[in-house]
């Protein structure tokens, strides 16, 4: 032993030590498994979503479905196909039979015409995959959004040139391309003009994906700008 | 001691790297648990698409519900219900609360009927059995094939001119259906019998003769003083219960009136027993001996008013002169000075309303009890007046008589069927191979019918003898409309419209379900009948009939045109005139029946003891069997589900020695038996056993079959000879333990740690109690 170093003395394994030594070893482990555990919960519960810590392209869907063709080329408005929006809950995606109004007769040249008319033939229904979700605990409902933002005589706080931005609302906002229209402005909104604001610019989109993360901060921001109240009632019911 | 423990660490070198089955079992349930935790913790598949449907009509928006306007064909007497739609699914029953008879309240059984939508034993193609009969084994046949086997089979009886080979036996029917069904059944010569379990044959032959009524009065319960009831449990099961529970909720607590009281006489503490302000034990079949015991009291002690005295003939009062108190006291089995109190408070609450059933119309003298109770009405001025007796006018479209066919009838057609004279049996929504006794001989005579073809959703024990099944739509999925008995005391009917698509249409039109009227409407043309019918669907049927009330243009609904008519009858699930009352004449006092007294065959020392079968409360007489929700609702007594149990009284049980959960043999005169579980109890008289009506099905699908026994089956054969009525509850049997035991499914604990009130007992009955009567 070196002089001058400590006299590190060897603890004895008596039973009192090694007992304490082995519930502290089990402490420790049952610790860990539980943080693993917490940590799974936390990071699958983020993974499984579109998003993982930021903004993913958007997923191939079973039909290659242009919203830019339809919305930006033909001027259809998203009240068209998601007919429920304005009426409940959910905004509803269109029936085969919807789509088939047109494409009995429009798009024979399009392979993906030609897949949504085999949808139609067969009698299937089409399972898009889904882009914008929320846990089963929380409640979305559509049409009181769109209430809240659309209507005569609201004012344009803010113009959307961007469809990955955030952006802030304090009355209404246009979000359609339009040059016209400034910040300031008092304008009457269609319904089709505010889904923007949380889907982003779909019409812009040929693959349509999440732009906001639309989590409990994302909703709570947005309703504390807009006065919306903020209780916890209000979603999870 | 240190040599093994070396050759141990050794042993543990060696096999270092091995994996132990401990170690192994230990990584295969932790990687397991992390998986199960891993994936709990994500989206749900189906979470992570949006469906795009095929069709989208308005009524299947996701998330959208939609209500629809129905009636519940579950209940005997029509509920209007209101169902809740989400995406074309039936998710809820609601009761209506426009429609008169049940104004929001509803059943289990209404609640229940959701199951029998989506029951995983629904029939969903027409069947052909393959086996022997009754051996339940079929093959899949196609409608058009079907049908052709039964209109050549028919087309037979028409060429040997032999058409009244034809018997049909269904379940009460009323209104339109019923309309079609008599003009099929009719039109080609056959007979049509009209089934229930438990027949109401007596009480509506004394409606006939004591009020001159053909229909079912109503029972004003809500406006009644004091109800006295004689074996109807109407707060549970008997004939409208939800209408009459939510009329006894006005009765006990309305708004600016004094609390009714009930009085309930029935050997069986029913739900309403225990209800009631007072129980009045009785020896069975022993009621209308004591409805003229009270009538007696209340004419000697001067009760009654001078009008209503002068009417009664000498006759009448020399009649009930004989039936003093105490002359009777000891056959009823009710004291003397009992007799006289309720006669007295009966006579003094006015308005006040003697209602009978159950068990007391079930006698061989059964019919009398009925004529009998409901005469005291009469007596105290109750017939046709508020807080009474209040008649029912002619329903608002033509309809055939709702009432079932009687025991008599049934037995006459056994004996037909064992002589070969029926060479079709039809049957649809009645099972009376499990509900008629087997002494009835119907059981034996299904085998020497030719040829039986059903009508059902369910492989039920009738439907199992049949040599062709046809799968009827649910009440869900298809029109209907009924006109409720008893109804509210002016003109009802009832509208049923599908709420959902029929389950099985994706089957194609082979297979699949199909509307029993449209079978019929089907099958007219080939056997050359004309029908004579409005449309040539039972929906165009329906629509013709709601026209001819749209052009009375009155009641709850009036429309410019009939468009908007039809739509606001389906929206508020039917038709009613609240204005449109009985018109005919009150009927003078009739005449006093003549008295009968029970008969019980068989020596009571062989069988002591009194069969007092009753109706269950989810699963009725047997019919809601199939249904899990219903087989799982508690009896209100007993709290028991899922059995077939045996209320004995608990000094007799005592005596023999039976605890609660032993099996018990019951054995009747006819040599029948069936095993019950125990259940000792304080408020069953002595000698006297209760069984719940409704298990014991040899078919009818996961549920109900093999479960419990069926008492029906045991009964001896009586009857009330004036009117052919099976007397089911003058069966007596007798009982022994089979050694064995099992735990009675109830909800309730043990009644040994029921509260007790030492000094005011709540339930007193004793065989102490009556011997010091008498």
């Amino acid at each position: 032993m070196l002089p001058g170093d400590f006299d590190i003395q060897i603890l004895k394994p008596t039973r009192k030590r090694v007992v304490l030594g082995l519930v502290a070893l089990a402490s420790t482990l049952g610790f860990l498994v539980v943080l693993g555990f917490v940590l799974t919960f936390i990071l699958s519960s983020w993974w499984a979503r579109p998003i993982v810590f930021g903004y993913d392209e958007g997923p191939d869907q079973p039909i290659a479905f242009p919203h830019t063709t339809h919305v930006q080329d033909l001027g259809m408005e998203c009240t068209f196909c998601h007919r429920n929006v304005e009426k409940g809950a959910s905004a509803s995606v269109p029936a085969v039979s919807l789509c088939m109004t047109c494409h009995k007769v429009v798009g024979d040249d399009s392979e993906e015409v030609a897949k949504l008319r085999e949808y139609y033939d067969l009698g299937k229904s089409i399972n898009w995959v889904r882009i914008h979700r929320v846990p089963d605990h929380v409640q979305f409902v559509h049409d009181a959004h769109i209430k809240h933002f659309s209507g005569e005589g609201k004012t344009v706080v803010e113009t959307m040139t961007n469809p990955d931005s955030q952006i802030f609302l304090e009355d209404a906002k246009k979000m359609k391309r339009d040059s016209s229209i400034n910040p300031g402005d008092i304008k009457d909104i269609e319904s089709s003009e505010v889904c923007a604001v949380c889907h982003g610019d779909v019409a812009s989109m040929s693959k349509v994906k999440q732009v906001r993360p639309l989590k409990m901060g994302d909703c709570v921001n947005c309703h504390r700008d807009n006065n919306a109240p903020a209780e916890c009632a209000v979603c999870h019911y | 001691m240190r040599l093994p423990s070396v050759q141990c660490v050794t042993i543990r070198n060696e096999n270092i790297m091995d994996l132990t089955r401990r170690q192994f079992l230990q990584m295969v349930g932790g990687s397991a648990t992390g998986a199960v935790l891993f994936a709990a913790c994500g989206v749900p598949e189906e979470s992570r698409y949006i469906n795009s449907p095929h069709q989208m009509p308005e009524d299947l928006v996701t998330g959208l519900d939609n209500w629809y306007a129905t009636l519940c064909r579950q209940c005997t007497t029509s509920e209007g219900l209101v169902v809740r739609v989400v995406e074309g699914r039936a998710k809820k029953v609601e009761g209506n609360v426009d429609y008169p008879i049940n104004l929001g309240k509803h059943s289990a059984k209404c609640e229940a009927s959701l199951q029998s939508l989506y029951n995983p034993d629904r029939i969903d193609r027409p069947l052909l059995r393959v086996g022997d009969r009754g051996k339940g084994e079929f093959n899949e046949i196609g409608w058009s094939d079907a049908l052709a086997r039964i209109t050549n089979q028919l087309q037979i009886l028409q060429t040997q001119n032999k058409q009244n080979g034809f018997v049909m036996i269904t379940d009460p029917l009323s209104a339109h259906l019923g309309d079609v069904t008599q003009r099929f059944v009719s039109g080609f010569g056959g007979r049509h019998l009209q089934y229930e379990t438990i027949e109401r044959t007596n009480i509506s032959r004394a409606m006939k003769e004591v009020y001159s009524q053909e229909i079912m009065p109503d029972f004003d319960i809500s406006n009644s003083a004091y109800i006295l009831s004689f074996g109807a449990d109407w707060l549970n099961t008997w004939t409208s219960p939800t209408r009459y529970m939510r009329a006894y909720g006005e009765f006990r607590q309305g708004k600016d009136r004094e609390r009714g009281t009930l009085v309930h006489v029935d050997p069986r503490f029913s739900a309403t027993a225990a209800n009631a302000d007072q129980w009045v034990p009785i020896n069975p079949g022993w009621e209308g001996i004591l409805a003229l015991g009270i009538a007696n009291v209340i004419l000697s002690d001067g009760l009654v008013s001078d009008s209503i005295r002068s009417s009664l003939s000498p006759d009448d009062i020399a009649i009930i002169d004989q039936y003093t108190p105490e002359k009777i006291s000891l056959d009823v089995g009710v004291n003397a000075d009992k007799i006289r109190l309720i006669a007295h408070e009966f006579s003094s609450h006015a308005p006040a309303l003697a209602i009978g059933g159950g068990s007391a119309a079930a006698h061989t003298n059964g019919l009398f009890n009925m004529k009998a109770v409901y005469w005291l009405n009469y007596l105290v001025g109750s017939v046709g007046v508020e807080g009474g007796v209040i008649f029912n006018p002619e329903p608002p479209v033509p309809s055939v008589g709702k009432y079932s066919s009687s025991f008599e009838d049934f037995r006459n057609l056994s004996q037909e069927m064992s002589r070969g004279e029926i060479s079709a049996l039809m049957i649809r929504g009645a099972d009376p191979w499990y509900g008629l006794p087997e002494d009835s001989g119907f059981r034996r005579a299904t085998f020497e019918v030719p040829f039986i073809f059903a009508v059902s959703n369910f492989l039920d024990d009738t439907t199992a003898m049949a040599d062709l099944i046809l799968p009827e739509n649910d009440a869900f999925e298809d029109w209907g409309s009924d006109i409720p008995d008893p109804a509210p005391g002016y003109q009802l009917i009832g509208f049923q419209q599908p709420v959902v698509r029929p389950f099985y249409e994706n089957l194609g039109d082979e297979l699949g379900t199909k509307n029993f009227a449209d079978i019929m409407i089907g099958l007219a043309p080939q056997l050359g009948l004309d029908l004579a019918l409005p449309g040539t669907t039972f929906t165009e049927i329906l629509k013709a009939g709601a026209e001819d009330l749209w052009r009375e243009n009155r009641g709850s609904i009036t429309a410019a045109d009939f468009d908007s008519f039809w739509y606001g009858v389906l929206q508020r699930g039917g038709w009613w005139d609240k204005d449109s009352k009985y018109q005919g004449t009150i009927p003078s006092v009739s005449n006093v029946p003549n008295p009968k007294s029970p008969k019980f065959d068989h020596s009571p020392s062989q069988f002591p003891y009194h069969l007092i079968p009753f109706t269950s409360t989810g699963i009725g007489d047997g019919e809601g069997a199939f249904l899990p929700w219903l087989q799982a609702t508690p009896d209100p007594i007993t709290t028991a589900t899922w059995q077939t149990w045996l209320e004995i009284n608990v000094y007799d049980a005592e005596k023999l020695e039976i605890s609660e959960g032993d099996v018990i043999s019951v054995t009747s005169a006819s040599g029948k038996s069936i095993d019950v579980l125990a259940f000792p109890h304080p408020g069953v008289p002595p000698g006297v056993l209760s069984v719940p009506i409704g298990q014991g099905h040899i078919s009818g699908g996961r549920y109900s079959e093999d479960r419990g026994s069926n008492i029906m089956s045991i009964l001896t054969p009586n009857v009330d000879e004036e009117s052919g009525a099976l007397a089911w509850a003058a069966t007596k049997v007798r009982i022994e333990k089979t050694g064995e035991w099992m735990r009675v499914p109830k909800l309730e604990n043990t009644f040994s740690e029921f509260p007790r009130d030492e000094n005011q007992h709540i339930i007193k009955v004793t065989p102490d109690e009556s011997s010091s009567d008498h």
